[in-house]
């Protein structure tokens, strides 16, 4: 008989309002194992991990740790408990030196304790040579590199004794030589008996360092096999799985001429290197990819928010140089950003505001507000987009999400573009609103516009796409036609052949 | 247009929320107010002669006195509605009354074009405000703070502490001392600033910017609206106000001084938040704006006219005193409607 797992999580469930992001999960986790989490976006991994952090109660099932099942779990207690997570952004503070942030995190809080500053530094000196990490206690965090930092979170995890350390994608700043270092510190955990949870895109990663790994999908767990026992192709198809059918309404027009053409487009600072594409007019050109495949980064190239410093950008046979958003705009670009409530809407105006406030100098050529024409192209676009809302005065906040989407989608058809960028127009939408979204979408590119769509919902980006670019790591991978086995957008995703 | 219905004013919804919005409150208040002085700081003199608050010898003389700070006020608020402050225009006022001093006293220019080019520099300087904040992205807080000091210690540099400008001819003091049209020269002026930023900010795509910008600088900036060049136009604007305060202040002094509007933009901040611009960004109006600047001004006023203030001779520290009592009020006036509200459902949510 073997010992009890250290952690054992049975039917776990957690809804978040009327989503359910998890629908029983079980999954377990031996002493000196590396269990690999796998998963699309959205499938459940983070919720999965701030449950058993103890950030969110979940709504149901049990968790045992090490035989013994508890309840009312709180981040305190999780990491009372052994528990400690290290997530991609190190949450230290880069003002304090690695042995004060040590310290900070692995003192007992007492309020009249005197601070032993050379233990402390003895301590830290002790846990940073423990994982091989050559970074002196006294340097301040700032100093210290993503990578760095990361190792200090790892310090900081044996040094609280933790039985459980959860790492949320450590690799996807890091250089080759830094994964080594990584590599080889989480083997030495292994090692010593800790059990890791370990949560990347890399397919590559979890065949070099795993034992076990388990795939997520649509909160549910779809099966946990031994590393060994499994190869890429299998793991795309747990991870993909038989889609849902779900009608998407089809193309009705043939493209027509290209409107904007990229050709090896890149931004260093945002990571974006070498894409070229073409998007022609009453097409979907869809970007499907993982999170932080460059997708987001790429639009706000297009939309001259993180100017290029490579390629070339050309709309309707002319080449651009977009350095602001207000030129972008004026060539006729628009773009939806993915965050509605801090970018798509201004939450504290009315929905009038919102819908004409990048129109300004067309509908207010004098900059006079003229209300009366303000209101009347309010309205219009409420009735053609069926906004539910109480009418032009209404604030954006008081919208739902869906509503929300249409205001911020009104105010960028007002402007009459050439060219519609839609970062993940359907995300925190209910349904009934995204099928009214995918209608407008097709509609929008029948009347002519180019339209790019930016989706983390693979059904959805393959259902929608006329064509599809697949990015990952800041570059266009490859480009597949609409209607793809999502097996193919998935292992073109994770750059392996499938 | 005849078949679109009536577009509302902005910002307003029915009547009882117009009735009950934070501007009407700011006007019965200052009505009480109005009364009470009116009634409690008027007497009759040994000789028979009215005196005190109620003369309206009293009333435009309260109006003369309000203009600069009723100005800095004005050239505050679209800069508070985008978010930001601007603690420099008290300090850019002293400076504009000397250089305006000094290009006619010493550079022998005569009075009109002296004034222009003191407008030109208020510009200027808030010129330089504002590209410190959009260029260099420093907080407003910290820039205006620098250029607080920065004006105030030229202007007294420029003097050298000691030189005050005076004997302008009396054509120039009219504009401060004397009344055109049945009101102080000087308010005229007040009033066509007020109407000027009024419509600016409320009737045109400038304050959209404005509001947009201060509710959300990053939504704006998505919207693909100029951020840096609107914010710039705010601090402008600032600028060339202050400059026409300070022109006004020498005026009615008959005297230009380094040490002129030391204070004034605390007044001038206190008079916006009153008038209900929000601290925050994104609300405000200058219709607030002038009731906050009418109701410092009659508190003052006022105080120093009741019996009982006069004999503790007491008038500056009690107004400061009841003026920071009504900002309080006023602030948290707004905050209470929504606490009890909040509370309201919490118990019947139990």
């Amino acid at each position: 008989m073997s010992p009890a797992p250290l952690l054992e999580l049975r039917q776990l469930v957690k809804n978040y309002g009327g989503v359910r992001a998890l629908r029983g999960v079980d999954f377990d986790l031996r002493a000196g194992e590396v269990h690999a989490l796998l998963g699309e976006n959205g499938a459940g991994k983070s919720t999965l991990i701030k449950v058993v952090t103890g950030a969110h109660a979940p709504n149901g099932g049990t968790i045992t740790l090490a035989g013994q099942t508890v309840s009312g779990l709180t981040p305190a207690t999780a990491r009372a408990l052994g528990i400690a997570c290290i997530y991609q952004q190190p949450a230290l503070f880069p003002d304090l030196t690695v042995a004060e942030n040590l310290a900070l995190r692995l003192n007992a809080p007492s309020p009249a304790a005197r601070m032993r500053w050379s233990d402390c530094r003895a301590r830290a000196t002790k846990l940073l040579a423990r994982i091989g990490a050559e970074i002196s206690p006294d340097a301040e965090v700032r100093s210290l590199s993503m990578p760095e930092q990361q190792l200090v979170e790892i310090a900081c995890a044996l040094g609280s004794g933790a039985r459980i350390v959860v790492m949320d994608e450590p690799t996807a700043s890091l250089t080759q030589k830094e994964q080594h270092l990584l590599f080889a510190v989480v083997r030495d955990l292994r090692q010593n008996g800790v059990g890791v949870i370990y949560i990347s895109h890399r397919l590559e990663e979890i065949f070099a360092l795993a034992d076990r790994v388990t795939v997520l999908r649509d909160g549910q767990s779809v099966g946990t096999h031994p590393v060994a026992g499994i190869d890429e192709a299998g793991l795309i198809r747990l991870m993909v799985g038989r889609e849902v059918a779900q009608i998407y309404p089809a193309a009705e027009s043939a493209p027509g001429t290209v409107v904007l053409s990229l050709n090896q487009l890149g931004c260093r600072s945002s990571g974006v290197s070498n894409v070229s594409f073409d998007v022609r007019a009453g097409e979907v050109f869809g970007l499907g990819g993982l999170v932080g495949a460059g997708r987001t980064e790429l639009a706000r190239i297009l939309f001259g928010l993180t100017p290029a410093d490579s390629g070339t950008i050309t709309l309707g046979g002319q080449t651009l140089t977009l350095r602001t958003p207000q030129a972008a705009v004026a060539h006729g670009i628009a773009y939806v950003p993915e965050d509605r409530r801090r970018h798509g809407v201004v939450l504290d105006l009315p929905i009038a505001h919102n819908m004409t406030m990048a129109i300004h100098r067309r509908l207010f050529p004098t900059t006079w507000l003229r209300f009366g024409a303000e209101r009347a192209l309010t309205l219009d676009y409420i009735r053609d987009l069926a906004v539910k809302c109480s009418g032009p005065e209404a604030r954006g906040g008081s919208l739902s999400g869906g509503n929300q989407q249409k205001v911020a989608l009104a105010r960028w058809l007002a402007t009459k573009p050439k060219l519609l960028i839609l970062d993940e127009p359907t995300q925190g939408v209910d349904v009934g609103a995204k099928s009214e979204i995918h209608k407008i979408v097709r509609r929008l590119a029948k009347e002519g516009l180019a339209v790019i769509l930016i989706s983390s919902d693979l059904p959805e980006v393959i259902g929608m796409s006329d064509r599809i670019g697949v990015m990952g790591g800041g570059t266009l991978r490859a480009i597949l036609p609409g209607g793809s086995d999502p097996h193919v957008v998935m292992a073109a995703a994770l750059g392996t052949a499938a | 247009m005849s078949a679109t219905p009536p577009a509302p004013a902005p910002g307003l919804g029915s009547w009882k929320s117009r009735l009950l919005s934070h501007e009407m409150l700011l006007f019965y208040v200052l009505i009480a107010l109005w009364l009470f002085f009116y009634f409690a700081g008027t007497t009759v003199n040994r000789r028979g002669v009215t005196v005190g608050f109620g003369t309206l010898d009293r009333q435009f003389d309260i109006l003369r006195h309000s203009c600069e700070i009723g100005l800095l006020a004005l050239a505050l608020t679209p800069i508070i509605i985008t978010a930001g402050i601007d603690l420099s225009v008290g300090s850019l006022l002293g400076l504009c009354a000397i250089l305006f001093g000094q290009l006619w006293h010493d550079g022998g220019l005569p009075i009109p074009v002296a004034a222009g080019l003191t407008l030109v520099i208020g510009a200027l300087a808030g010129g330089l405000n504002a590209v410190l904040i959009t260029a260099l992205r420093i907080p407003p807080l910290i820039v205006t703070l620098g250029t607080y000091s920065l004006f105030r210690g030229l202007a007294e540099a420029l003097t050298r502490g000691s030189i005050t400008y005076t004997d302008f001819p009396a054509s120039f003091l009219y504009l401060g001392q004397e009344r055109w049209l049945g009101l102080p020269t000087q308010a005229w002026i007040f009033f066509a600033v007020a109407i000027v930023v009024g419509v600016l900010v409320h009737r045109t795509t400038f304050g959209r910017a404005f509001r947009t910008i201060g509710f959300s600088p990053e939504g704006a900036r998505y919207a693909g609206i100029p951020v840096a060049r609107r914010l710039a136009l705010a601090y402008v604007l600032a600028g060339l106000i202050a400059a026409i305060a300070a022109i006004i202040y020498t005026a009615r002094l008959g005297q230009a001084k380094a040490d002129a509007g030391t204070g004034y933009e605390l007044f001038a901040i206190t008079a916006v938040v009153l008038g209900g611009t929000s601290i925050f960004g994104g609300k405000g109006s200058v219709i607030g704006t002038l009731l906050g600047v009418a109701a410092i001004a009659v508190l003052k006023n006022g105080l120093a006219c009741l019996p009982v203030v006069m004999r503790m001779n007491a008038a500056e520290e009690m107004s400061g005193l009841l003026t920071g009592a009504l900002l309080l009020f006023a602030l948290s006036a707004g905050v209470v409607p929504q606490l009890w509200s909040g509370f309201r459902q919490r118990a019947s949510a139990t």
